[in-house]
């Protein structure tokens, strides 16, 4: 086996532990799986070119902004007949999640759906703050540095977004003090 | 609203201002500790805290696990990226 390089040693080291961010956040961005694994090779590959001159402090804001280049070139780039229908690839992607953990998703259904509903109802802009801090787990830093916002901004939306859904709850009727539904 | 300032450290205005902050791991050492401290003793802003919390739980849930072809997909990918095999 050939010696590993630093170049090597790096990658592996900084950016092969954030696959699953970058691929859900791929996803969050574009809406389809074939676009997010297309964006997340972009991702790596300019990653790879980038990671000599990467001080390896953050990888993740690093990728982040280096992901948010890349779709900004693939946008520039993209035909818009190549997009899935976002609305079919979530449906696929929750279908898929559910499979994950069945017991968990009845525990609070009632409150869960609620959420759901709250979370669909959310103008874009919120909800793809929220997809990247609460489903994605990416830091408020990360998710301004994949948008190419200010972190207030992340603040301000998701926060907005929250007390969104919280309304929501509310207004169908929900029991918010309790821990179960 | 004076004297809670100075019983608890922080108003529940305050509190209110950073919760959510405060629930994503975003604040810094110090305003967390506050934070904490406020809500052992307000009942209405642990109250406020169990909601966000209850609701940023619920949204985790919908998070989605990368579906095991795509991951291996891109596994194989990276790894021919970092072996400089694909530039």
């Amino acid at each position: 086996m050939a010696p590993m390089t630093d170049t090597h040693a790096s990658f592996e080291r900084y950016v092969l532990p954030e696959l699953d961010v970058l691929y859900r956040t791929a996803w969050s961005l574009t809406r389809s799986d074939v676009e997010a694994q297309d964006l997340v090779q972009d991702t790596l590959l300019r990653a790879y070119r980038a990671i000599d001159r990467f001080d390896g402090r953050y990888p993740r804001a690093w990728l982040m902004t280096i992901m948010r280049n890349a779709n900004i070139n693939r946008a520039r780039k993209k035909k818009p007949d190549l997009l899935d229908d976002p609305d079919a690839t979530f449906e696929r992607s929750l279908a898929f999640a559910e499979t994950q953990g069945p017991e968990e998703l009845v525990l609070e259904g009632e409150f869960d759906a609620t959420v759901e509903a709250g979370y669909r109802e959310l103008p874009e802009k919120f909800r793809e703050v929220v997809e990247l801090v609460d489903l994605n787990g990416l830091a408020y830093q990360e998710a301004a540095d994949v948008l190419g916002v200010p972190v207030g901004t992340v603040m301000s939306r998701l926060h907005r977004a929250r007390k969104r859904i919280r309304h929501h709850i509310e207004e169908v009727g929900l029991d918010l003090a309790g821990g179960g539904s | 609203m004076l004297h809670k300032l100075f019983r608890r450290g922080m108003s529940c205005e305050d509190v209110l201002e950073v919760l959510q902050s405060y629930l994503d791991g975003e604040t810094d050492d110090a305003t967390a500790r506050q934070v904490l401290d406020h809500l052992h003793g307000c009942g209405h802003c642990d109250r406020e805290s169990d909601v966000y919390l209850r609701i940023k739980v619920s949204l985790r849930k919908r998070a989605t696990a990368v579906d095991p072809e795509i991951r291996s997909a891109l596994s194989r990918f990276s790894e021919r990226v970092a072996r400089g095999e694909i530039r």
